[in-house]
């Protein structure tokens, strides 16, 4: 597993961007603030707009496991866009291994995710289509990866979550638990430095979401991972507690 | 860089065998009925367009006068140098009745029969007269189609020719075209006199055998069936055995052989050899040929820009997705139009098998009624153009699913 990893991140890794040792802070958010704007109509001269993000600052060390929580609205989601880079905010910084995605371009944003970020989502967001080996493998399509490498990297990481005898199924013959730890596996297709998970328990069971996270947190080891959860037992693998409440951070650490 | 270029080429080849994949899985087993009616979709239009374009060819092949069922055809090659006035007199072949003759008597050749066409003017009891295209031939046993007509109802043999002294005993019948029997009011049985210019006062009486539908080309023109030695008695074409052409029926490369050493400097044409070309030099045909290509690349290019932008539509999670594992803009459009590119050639394939049953079954309908012979032909340079219209219609088509594609809000789709 150790030499695919290496082998993986040659491959997907520029000279520009290479991670090389893993920096003393993976993910900064600096007064970190966004509004959603909402157009006023033909008729309304002011553009309504409802700021989802007040000045947060949150730092992620490597191998440090963050929850957030919070209730609905409170900008859990919004955090996890915006490390990802399928957001920018308003205002403020957002750096990963100290280059802040704010000023990039969406090509450059989506060339880091695919290289240090993986994500899970609540609801698996597997391609119906595809097997669950070519789920995993489709981060390693547009790095470049040769097919049989593609192959052999995507079948140890379902072994690692034990589907090692469903890699030829398609998504709609998986039970939902086994489609979130596809998710899991692509999420760690390109050894990615972050990993971020929005809800990954919510469409499970308790039974499954906790074998879920065993493996997440399990397989995540050595990397900054953000979970975002409504449910106690998913936020209490974190190692640290992040509350917002309407945007803002009202506690971290907890 | 050298690495660089071959991962990019790695990445390009990989994007491809994923949306091939994902075509294929689709259709197959997740069963998307958008994707397969837009590959029916394509493949019906290019099936049309070729089935049009076949039926075109086919009536560029010829008028009523070379409506036959021959499998090659002797003609003489076209030296205008022969004639002193151009277009008075096209030139004929020579010693036609006895080199027929050697060439049915060759291995794979069927029959073979000089054909004379020469307008006769006849007249009936009740002294109504017409000019009618008399078609000298020929026939045998089987029922062959000269000029549009069965040779069926005629004696088989020419006995009037006598081994070229022409004072054998004359069969004295002729099969006429509806139009040519409407004409002079004829009936079957009834006689008819055959009066030409050429005729040295005498006027020989025929029979009419049977009267016929003509089988494609020009139903208008009045045309009438006789044996050959009779009418070349009577238009003066028993001096030098002459007649306009040669038609042999057989195996094509037989007869081709045998036509070959019967007459090396004539033009020898087989049927089998649809040419393309053909359409050019006939208006109608090749205006409808056009007209079909422009409507099926506009319905065509219709059907996938539709289907696909509704199929791209539904698609928008699997874009966010794929947005959301790393692959940029470029690329995900990329997917979306080699996607449309493939279903296009998908439906064109299609399209060109169901196109080619079409032309069989049309043929075998109109030879069951209307015709005689095949009224669509085929050519194999049909495939390349059906390939080559879908995927002109396809690149038509592209700018809208692409711009489905573009307009993905990828938080809004991964949120759901």
């Amino acid at each position: 597993m150790t030499i695919l990893n290496r082998a993986v991140r040659k491959t997907v890794s520029s000279a520009s961007e290479a991670p090389g040792e893993r920096a003393s802070t993976t993910v900064r958010l600096t007064d970190v603030t966004h509004e959603y704007g909402t157009g006023g109509g033909f008729r309304s001269r002011r553009e309504r707009t409802v700021t989802a993000l007040r000045d947060v600052s949150i730092e992620v060390d490597p191998g440090e496991i963050v929850g957030l929580e919070g209730p609905s609205g409170s900008g859990k989601s919004t955090i996890l866009h915006a490390v990802t880079g399928l957001l920018v905010p308003t205002a403020g910084t957002v750096e990963l291994h100290g280059t802040d995605l704010t000023t990039l371009s969406d090509r450059e944003r989506t060339r880091i995710r695919r290289r240090h970020v993986g994500i899970v989502f609540q609801r698996f967001h597997l391609l119906s289509s595809l097997s669950a080996r070519a789920n995993v493998a489709l981060p390693l399509v547009q790095a470049g990866v040769p097919k049989s490498a593609r192959r052999e990297r995507a079948t140890a990481l379902l072994e690692e979550v034990g589907l090692g005898d469903r890699i030829t199924h398609l998504p709609s013959e998986l039970s939902g638990g086994e489609q979130q730890r596809v998710a899991i596996a692509r999420a760690l297709a390109t050894d990615p430095d972050v990993i971020v998970a929005d809800e990954p328990t919510g469409e499970l069971d308790t039974a499954t979401g906790e074998t879920v996270l065993d493996l997440l947190t399990d397989l995540g080891r050595d990397r900054a991972i953000l979970v975002a959860s409504h449910d106690d037992t998913t936020l209490s693998v974190a190692d640290r507690l992040i509350t917002l409440r309407d945007g803002t951070v009202v506690s971290d650490g907890g | 860089m050298a690495d660089d270029r071959e991962r990019r080429h790695t990445r390009w080849l990989g994007i491809a065998g994923l949306s091939a994949t994902r075509l294929w899985k689709r259709t197959v087993r997740t069963r998307s009925g958008r994707l397969v009616a837009t590959i029916f979709a394509v493949a019906l239009t290019i099936a049309l367009l070729l089935l049009v374009t076949g039926i075109a060819l086919g009536l560029a092949e010829g008028g009523i006068a070379t409506q036959d069922d021959a499998d090659v055809r002797i003609t003489p090659e076209d030296e205008r140098t022969l004639s002193a006035v151009d277009g008075v007199e096209e030139p004929n072949l020579g010693a036609t009745n006895e080199r027929a003759e050697t060439i049915s008597f060759q291995d794979g050749v069927e029959h073979a029969s000089p054909v004379l066409a020469e307008p006769v003017r006849l007249e009936t009891a009740d002294g109504e007269s017409e000019t009618v295209l008399l078609v000298g031939i020929v026939p045998d046993d089987e029922p062959r189609t000269v000029a549009g007509l069965s040779t069926a109802a005629l004696e088989p043999g020419d006995p009037h020719y006598a081994d070229g002294s022409y004072d054998g005993p004359r069969e004295g019948e002729v099969v006429l075209s509806r139009t040519a029997a409407e004409r002079l009011d004829a009936t079957a049985d009834d006689d008819l006199t055959l009066s030409s210019a050429r005729t040295d006062g005498e006027s020989p009486t025929v029979s009419v055998a049977a009267v016929d539908e003509p089988a494609g080309g020009d139903a208008e023109t009045p045309v009438a069936l006789v044996h050959l030695s009779e009418l070349q008695s009577t238009s003066g074409a028993a001096d030098g055995e002459l007649a306009d052409r040669i038609l042999v029926w057989g195996d094509s490369e037989s007869a081709t052989a045998a036509a070959t050493d019967a007459y090396p400097d004539a033009g020898i044409e087989s049927t089998g050899d649809t040419n393309p070309s053909s359409l050019f030099d006939d208006g109608l045909a090749f205006a409808t040929s056009v007209l079909a290509l422009i409507v099926g690349m506009a319905i065509c290019a219709s059907f996938v820009a539709t289907t696909m932008g509704m199929t791209v539509n539904e698609d928008r999670a699997t874009l966010a997705i794929l947005a959301a594992v790393g692959f940029p803009t470029h690329t995900r459009l990329g997917i979306v139009a080699f996607s449309t590119a493939l279903t296009t050639i998908c439906g064109a394939l299609l399209g060109i098998a169901l196109g080619v049953v079409g032309i069989h079954v049309v043929n075998a309908v109109a030879g069951a009624t209307v015709a005689s012979g095949a009224v669509a032909a085929m050519h194999p340079l049909f495939v390349p153009y059906a390939i080559g219209v879908a995927l002109v219609s396809g690149l038509i088509a592209v700018p809208y699913p692409l711009a489905v594609a573009a307009r993905t809000t990828i938080l809004a789709e991964v949120e759901r």
